[in-house]
């Protein structure tokens, strides 16, 4: 009785064992099948994640597929903080999904490193043509095509209108020939401070976190570069370079700024506007549903300043394919079923995004909320040149975005001169290049 | 048994059992032994599978110069002689020091103050208990967004009250002493009831006629406090002091959130940094390097607090 006792919790401790390990399993938020390289067949998976009006565009654009192909898909959703850490896992345990959605600035890191799909040999030739040229540049490492521009976004300038016109601004930009140049928007904002309280400030950038490539847009707006043309060097010791640190420096100093509307903050800008700190914005067109469903006070939006030209961020996701894909040629087909027009369409429109095709983006689009602020954001993004996103889309990114986090914070609050932060950022990118 | 421990009460409630718990295990049957070993089995794999794998290839990455992706270059200990030169590393070491020194004190001190308080008959007692446990339950990142709604420059509830009182507003968000400072306070509020709850465990155990001794003797309420409570709450002081500290070193969900390791670096900790090289520049052995002098940090106090804490084994 004894022994068979012992038996019985030595078996029962066996048994409890693969339970306990199952339930530490459950590391994994895929709903559908997992290892797309291991799919074959005519399935693919597809891990994404997505607001609630973007996921209905792309659900809509793979059932689209899946008729006319005749494969499945297995759409996996997972929170966006969630998302790297668990692709680049995957790919670390060789088991990856077949396409994924990738930020264009975070693309050139898996680009880079070997792990997309090479899809030259996939697209037809009418698919490449079908994008704008600073689209079809930010998808591009080493002279090949390494995804599809799903959608864009760029940041334009959201404005309260009564608390403009409490300050006696009641004229904005309406047309992208009439934006602000750098000498207005000081004028501007020297009028705000002026007229507003000391805890309230003309405006606020979204410049925190990953949001400080947003930066480069001043950069671009006085004509300059941050790499050399083949992204191989530093290019931002230039004129350029210090007039764009120190006019954004003068943010901070002049108290245009919340001095919390820094690159390290947990305050993200918009925020700041919500709560009627700031008058003016810089947001991009994903905001506008919320916006419009939030607040109370009356409010547009006009078209981010320029210097010697336009300059703007080129935001949005671009579609890949994993390079162990184990369906070339049905993920390829894949990218290229939802950049089809209509698909396009559908879910920028929905989802208050801009299109990268040419011809949408020619024929103009509608948002389905506010459809009047579409024309600002399409302006605002006709600003962006190849030679602009194409710098975003290097390889060195994301050690680039680290150096441009820490210089730009020195500058801002530690009050780093124009010319030391240029060239410590010049130093920085140039020891991030690999 | 630890010097100075009550000569009466020691020997009988300590050594004796343990002596008879060390006969019989020796005496114990292969098939005991087995049954032990299953029991013990699924903790051990586990163990071995979460926490010394890891461990064991963390210590091998940090040799390692990786992005994660391919094949890893041997660099041998290049990433340790990188920190020595790095600042920002440095910069994490000390503030991660700074704020072990002042959480792990105060969170103790504030712990034993509220239990001694909340052991005595006292109205509502169960709900300020609860009350101050309960932000226990809730997750870091929760605690953290909760403390960003508090310390916003702009909008926040405490500099709207501090205004509101006429005084100048605190730089929660845009000073570097500030930031930290309200890092320090969120992660005291977070912490107080775990430090009270163990405490108040500790109280439990101390006999009522210590103190009727203690009184008798013509004891102060703080003598009673000083020489009866603090000592015989030592084993409780030993476990939090060594818990505080691998806690406040592996900081990281209250910072990644409230600050993000800033503004310019003055909020940054061990791990934040760890993270900032191994997931977003990619570089993993450094990161893992990092990870491996954090566990080096950690072991080393856990180690001191061990051969020189004398009330860590005192018992009634």
């Amino acid at each position: 009785m004894d022994l068979s006792r012992r038996q019985l919790l030595g078996a029962a401790g066996a048994l409890a064992l693969p339970a306990a390990l199952a339930g530490c399993g459950g590391f994994s938020t895929s709903g559908g099948s997992s290892g797309g390289a291991s799919g074959g067949g005519d399935a693919l998976t597809f891990t994404t994640w997505g607001t609630d009006a973007e996921l209905a565009g792309l659900r809509s654009a793979v059932s689209r597929f899946e008729e006319s192909s005749g494969a499945t898909v297995s759409l996996n959703v997972v929170p966006y903080e969630q998302m790297f850490s668990n692709i680049d896992a995957q790919i670390q345990a060789g088991n990856p999904p077949d396409v994924f959605r990738v930020p264009y600035y975070t693309f050139g890191s898996y680009a880079g490193a070997g792990q997309l799909l090479d899809l030259s040999s996939y697209l037809g030739s009418d698919v490449a043509d079908r994008f704008t040229d600073q689209a079809w540049a930010a998808v591009q490492n080493e002279g090949s095509p390494f995804g599809v521009p799903h959608h864009t976004d760029t940041s334009a300038i959201l404005f309260n209108r009564p608390m403009l016109e409490a300050a006696g601004i009641t004229d904005v930009p309406t047309r992208l020939e009439d934006a602000w140049s750098w000498d207005d928007l000081a004028q501007v904002a020297t009028t705000l401070r002026a007229a507003l309280p000391d805890d309230q400030y003309p405006f606020a950038y979204n410049w925190q976190g990953n949001g400080v490539t947003r930066w480069l847009s001043w950069l671009f707006q006085a004509d300059g570069r941050f790499l050399t043309e083949d992204l191989s060097g530093p290019a931002i010791d230039s004129d350029a370079g210090r007039a764009a640190v120190e006019f954004t420096q003068s943010f901070f100093s002049q108290g245009w700024v919340p001095p919390n509307d820094t690159i390290s903050s947990s305050t993200y800008a918009q925020d700041t506007w919500y709560s009627q700190t700031v008058p003016l914005v810089w947001s991009g067109a994903f905001s506008i549903p919320d916006a419009e469903a939030t607040l109370d006070f009356e409010w547009g939006a006009t078209f981010a300043p320029q210097r010697v030209r336009g300059g703007s961020d080129f935001g949005g996701n671009a579609l890949v394919a994993t390079a162990g894909t184990a369906n070339p040629e049905l993920a390829a087909a894949l990218l290229a079923s939802v950049t089809e027009e209509e698909s396009m369409r559908e879910f920028c429109t929905g989802a208050s995004l801009l299109p990268t095709r040419t011809d949408l983006v020619e024929q103009g689009i509608e948002f389905d909320v506010r459809p009047e602020l579409a024309p600002v954001f399409l302006g605002q993004a006709s600003t962006v040149r190849p030679q602009d996103s194409a710098q975003v889309a290097s390889p060195d990114m994301a050690a680039i975005i680290t150096v441009l986090q820490d210089q730009l914070e020195d500058a801002f609050v530690g009050g780093q001169d124009a010319a030391t932060t240029v060239r410590s950022l010049s130093d920085g990118i140039s020891d991030a290049v690999r | 048994m630890a010097p100075g421990a009550p000569a009466d009460v020691a020997p009988a409630s300590g050594e004796q059992p343990g002596r008879r718990r060390r006969g019989r295990a020796l005496g114990g049957s292969p098939g005991e032994a087995l049954a032990a070993y299953s029991f013990l089995a699924p903790n051990l794999v586990l163990l071995g599978l979460f926490v010394l794998l890891p461990l064991v290839w963390a210590l091998w990455l940090s040799t390692q110069q990786t992005d994660g992706f391919g094949a890893a270059t041997a660099v041998g200990l290049d990433n340790y002689a990188r920190l020595f030169s790095d600042g920002q590393f440095w910069r994490s070491v000390v503030n991660t020091t700074l704020f072990t020194a002042l959480v792990t004190p105060v969170a103790m001190g504030l712990g034993l103050g509220a239990a001694v308080l909340l052991n005595g008959a006292l109205p509502g007692r169960g709900v300020i208990r609860s009350a101050l446990i309960l932000p226990m339950a809730v997750s870091g990142v929760a605690t953290a967004l909760i403390g960003v709604l508090v310390f916003d420059e702009n909008s926040g509830v405490l500099d709207g009250i501090i205004r509101a009182l006429g005084l100048p507003s605190v730089p929660w968000q845009s000073g570097g002493a500030a930031a930290f400072a309200s890092v320090v306070l969120v992660t005291l509020w977070w912490r107080l009831g775990f430090n009270m709850l163990i405490y108040l465990a500790a109280l439990q155990g101390v006999g009522p006629h210590l103190y009727e001794a203690a009184t008798l003797d013509g004891a102060s309420a703080w003598q009673r406090f000083r020489y009866v409570t603090v000592p015989m709450v030592g084993p409780a002081t030993f476990f939090l002091l060594v818990m505080n500290v691998i806690y406040s070193f592996q900081v990281f969900d209250i910072v990644f959130v409230m600050t993000g390791g800033g503004p310019q670096d003055a909020t940054s900790v061990l791990v934040t940094y760890a993270y900032e090289n191994g997931f977003v520049t990619r570089d993993q052995g450094y990161a893992a390097a990092i990870g491996v002098v954090l566990l080096v940090l950690t072991l080393a106090f856990t180690a001191v607090q061990w051969r020189t804490n004398r009330t860590r084994d005192l018992t009634e």
